[in-house]
């Protein structure tokens, strides 16, 4: 019998797993995938408590919004990773002292 | 009383002139080639000003909710609505002759700009945890991109790197927390949640699940706010950014920050009985509030002492007065937020003027060092008087009005009988005069390094520095109408 | 054990084995491809909770969007050899510690809060119902949303762009 408290496990397992990703990375695009498992978790929370827990379809309705926000993070985040990267590649070695301020 | 779409558009007039402004803004950028550079700001302001209009005519508005149940027309609304408005206008005057951003095109920041603008005004107002989130990340993709906006310097860019990663962190968090609350109570409305809460009641383990909640969901808040431990992004962001959005940051979504953390707190999950509010499920939360106030305090006074980079120093010290803004949360009744309201008024004119001898400094030295300070005064006596105001309004001492506020929140402190806690903030409040102090020190004190030459400050700074010295001298004279103001618009709709 | 709980299970170890890649994986592009089984996983189970357009979604735009973002990340910034945002992070150690805390909590508010129940219905299909509530109750957040992308779009599309102007 798989009842809500499976769901919310999986997602548990799903957002400490997140939370582990966002702490022990380095490099910025693997942080960013431990921040969409973190966001997938959410999202599992709200669907499986709106077929749980409510008459509605509020909790969908809430995670097409967070489907919604995670596209565009990662765009932006995207963007500023490809900025840092062209900033680093046109900095030569020699020109590294005149950065640290 | 409920609203339905139809119904609620004329209620909505100045979130629709900021969603027209933006787009065009957007328009004027993509076609009119020749004028569009001086025709931006005056758009924006236009904008601004007019959506400020539209927020005063819907003045005596009774209290209602709006978009059936999404956003509440109150006048705790009102009260964030002009003040960001006000910040927003401010920050845009401020920019228009800023060295850093002159290189960059510009259209696309006053679009942002009026993006987060639009958001800010909507997490105040937000009563649904759906446009809670969705207001709250509006104003947080604007802030990164914003944040990032100097291309081609690596500052600004690890900037909102560092912001984008931790702000989606937090916000994510956040988000799981309201996940819970929603699996708890089965509605996405606040006033739905309060009431489950309160009928159905929070005994055993469902105490340690609404602690979680809290947690989770400060981490959202105090992202926003900066308070600890959620404040590591502030100081490389701050001293990253260009300094009108380290401004706006600085004032204007902190000030949002706190409009949601109260009205989440008081409309959401608290019980009034008796006038005197409470968590719901009997959780010790004002203890949990002392203790975040108390570390934000602390840890952005002594961080700033050691700092000799004004935007960090800056950075540290909004840290500092999230923290004594916090103090008022801690109160838990109309008084406490009628504090917190007069200290984040009187906080916009001073952190703004800071901010702007800052980017003034920076346009004729290109320096944020405080040891370039020094000297100051010989070379222009206005601007280094005028930061001398803005230090003291900071320090809080008589008879500027950084003063009044910490007199309102201190009070309010001392009215609940905290006074070990009201000690611990004066006694911040005199760690912090040392670094403040040092600016003043460098600037009148001290001996410039040989450059004698005078500052080049244009008139329209000169005159935008009148304008936010005006209200830190002046405001302890005329001080009724706020008084009065701040104390109606405690009124939360539903929620007191 | 029916069918549903087996396959429940088996959906479950791979969505949660493939986070666990996602995050532990030494190479980028094998926690990308990872995270690929991990969306797969979540919409699976968005179907089993009977959310149909939620689960196309996902697909449409974790997979197909999303993800694909991730993977020209990598691939257009491979060869930077540090991409370093934080200077110090965590060891594994501690990392794990605090993840495995974290799990407990939540693990325990998970089993033992009294979550609200309502009585089960048959699953229907969600299409018609979600399009009616965008264009009813959640009109005004649907909007803004839409404000929210035009402005990621903006500033996304300002960041990247190499043309300087003035």
């Amino acid at each position: 019998m798989i009842t809500l408290q499976h769901y919310l496990l999986l997602s548990a397992a799903l957002f400490s797993l997140g939370i582990f990703g966002v702490l022990t990375r380095k490099n910025a695009v693997n942080v960013l995938m431990g921040i969409e498992l973190i966001l997938n978790s959410a999202n599992i929370n709200l669907i499986a408590f709106s077929r749980y827990s409510s008459h509605g379809l509020d909790g969908q309705m809430f995670a097409v919004f967070v489907i919604v926000v995670a596209a565009a993070e990662v765009a932006v985040a995207l963007a500023i990773v490809l900025t840092m990267y062209r900033l680093l590649k046109t900095v030569s070695l020699d020109q590294a002292d005149t950065l640290r301020r | 009383m409920i609203m339905s779409n139809l119904q609620s558009l004329k209620f909505f007039l100045p979130e629709l002139t900021l969603t027209i402004g933006i787009l065009l803004v957007i328009l004027c950028d993509i076609s009119l080639k020749s004028l569009r550079n001086r025709l931006n700001p005056v758009l924006t302001v236009f904008t601004l000003v007019l959506a400020a209009y539209y927020t005063f005519q819907l003045q005596d508005a009774t209290a209602a909710s709006l978009f059936h149940g999404m956003l509440a027309i109150d006048s705790f609304a009102q009260f964030f609505k002009l003040f960001l408005l006000l910040a927003a206008v401010l920050v845009v005057l401020a920019s228009l002759h800023s060295a850093e951003l002159a290189p960059f095109h510009q259209g696309e920041f006053f679009a942002l700009l009026l993006a987060v603008t639009l958001g800010m005004v909507l997490l105040a107002n937000s009563t649904n945890l759906a446009m809670l989130y969705l207001s709250l990340e509006l104003v947080s993709l604007t802030s990164y991109i914003m944040v990032g906006y100097l291309k081609t310097d690596r500052l600004s860019n690890e900037a909102s790197l560092k912001y984008i990663l931790f702000g989606a962190i937090s916000t994510g968090s956040m988000l799981y927390g309201l996940s819970l609350i929603y699996g708890m109570t089965g509605s996405l409305n606040l006033y739905s949640i309060r009431d489950a809460f309160l009928s159905q009641g929070v005994e055993g383990v469902d105490q340690f699940t609404v602690l979680l909640i809290l947690v989770l969901t400060m981490a959202g808040f105090g992202f926003k706010t900066a308070a600890v431990p959620f404040h590591f992004w502030c100081p490389d962001v701050y001293a990253g950014a260009p300094t009108p959005v380290t401004a706006f940051l600085s004032v204007a979504p902190k000030a949002a920050g706190f409009a949601v953390l109260l009205r989440f707190f008081f409309s959401g999950m608290s019980q009034n009985s008796g006038g005197q509010w409470a968590i719901v499920g009997g959780i010790n939360w004002p203890i949990v509030l002392i203790g975040i106030s108390v570390l934000t305090m602390t840890l952005g006074n002594v961080a700033a002492l050691t700092q000799n980079n004004l935007k960090r120093m800056l950075a540290y010290s909004s840290i500092a007065h999230a923290g004594y803004i916090l103090m008022g949360a801690v109160v838990l009744t109309g008084d406490g937020v009628k504090s917190m309201l007069i200290y984040l008024f009187v906080y916009l004119f001073m952190n703004l003027g800071a901010f702007l001898v800052v980017t003034i400094i920076y346009d004729s030295d290109k320096t944020f060092e405080i040891d370039d300070y020094n000297g100051m005064f010989k070379r222009s006596p206005f601007v280094a008087v005028a930061m001398a105001i803005f230090m003291l309004s900071l320090i809080g001492i008589p008879p500027f009005s950084g003063f009044m506020g910490k007199l309102y929140i201190f009070g309010s402190v001392i009215d609940k009988g905290l006074y070990w806690f009201a000690a611990i903030g004066a006694l911040n409040a005199a760690v912090a005069a040392f670094y403040y102090m040092r600016v003043l020190k460098a600037m009148l004190i001290e001996d410039g390094k040989g450059i004698t030459a005078p500052l080049q400050v244009s008139f329209f700074n000169q005159a935008l520095l009148v304008a936010l010295l005006l209200p830190n001298i002046l405001l302890i004279v005329f001080w009724n109408p706020i008084d009065r103001w701040t104390a109606a618009s405690v009124q939360l709709f539903g929620g007191v | 054990m029916s069918v549903f709980d087996v396959l429940f299970c088996v959906v479950a170890l791979v969505t949660v084995g493939s986070a666990a890649t996602v995050v532990l994986s030494r190479s980028l592009i094998y926690s990308a491809f990872a995270l690929l089984f991990t969306f797969f996983g979540v919409a699976i189970v968005y179907v089993f909770l009977g959310a149909d357009f939620l689960a196309a979604t996902q697909v449409l735009i974790y997979v197909g969007g999303i993800l694909i973002l991730l993977l020209f990340g990598v691939m257009l910034t491979h060869r930077l050899y540090n991409l370093n945002v934080k200077t110090e992070t965590f060891q594994l150690i501690p990392g794990m510690l605090i993840a495995m805390a974290v799990f407990m909590s939540l693990a325990l508010a998970a089993t033992q809060t009294r979550w609200k129940l309502v009585p089960q219905k048959m699953a229907e299909p969600t299409t018609e119902a979600i399009g009616k509530l965008f264009m009813g109750e959640y009109l005004l957040p649907f909007e803004i949303a839409s404000i929210l992308l035009l402005v990621a779009l903006i500033g996304a599309a300002m960041l990247v762009r190499r043309r300087s102007d003035a």
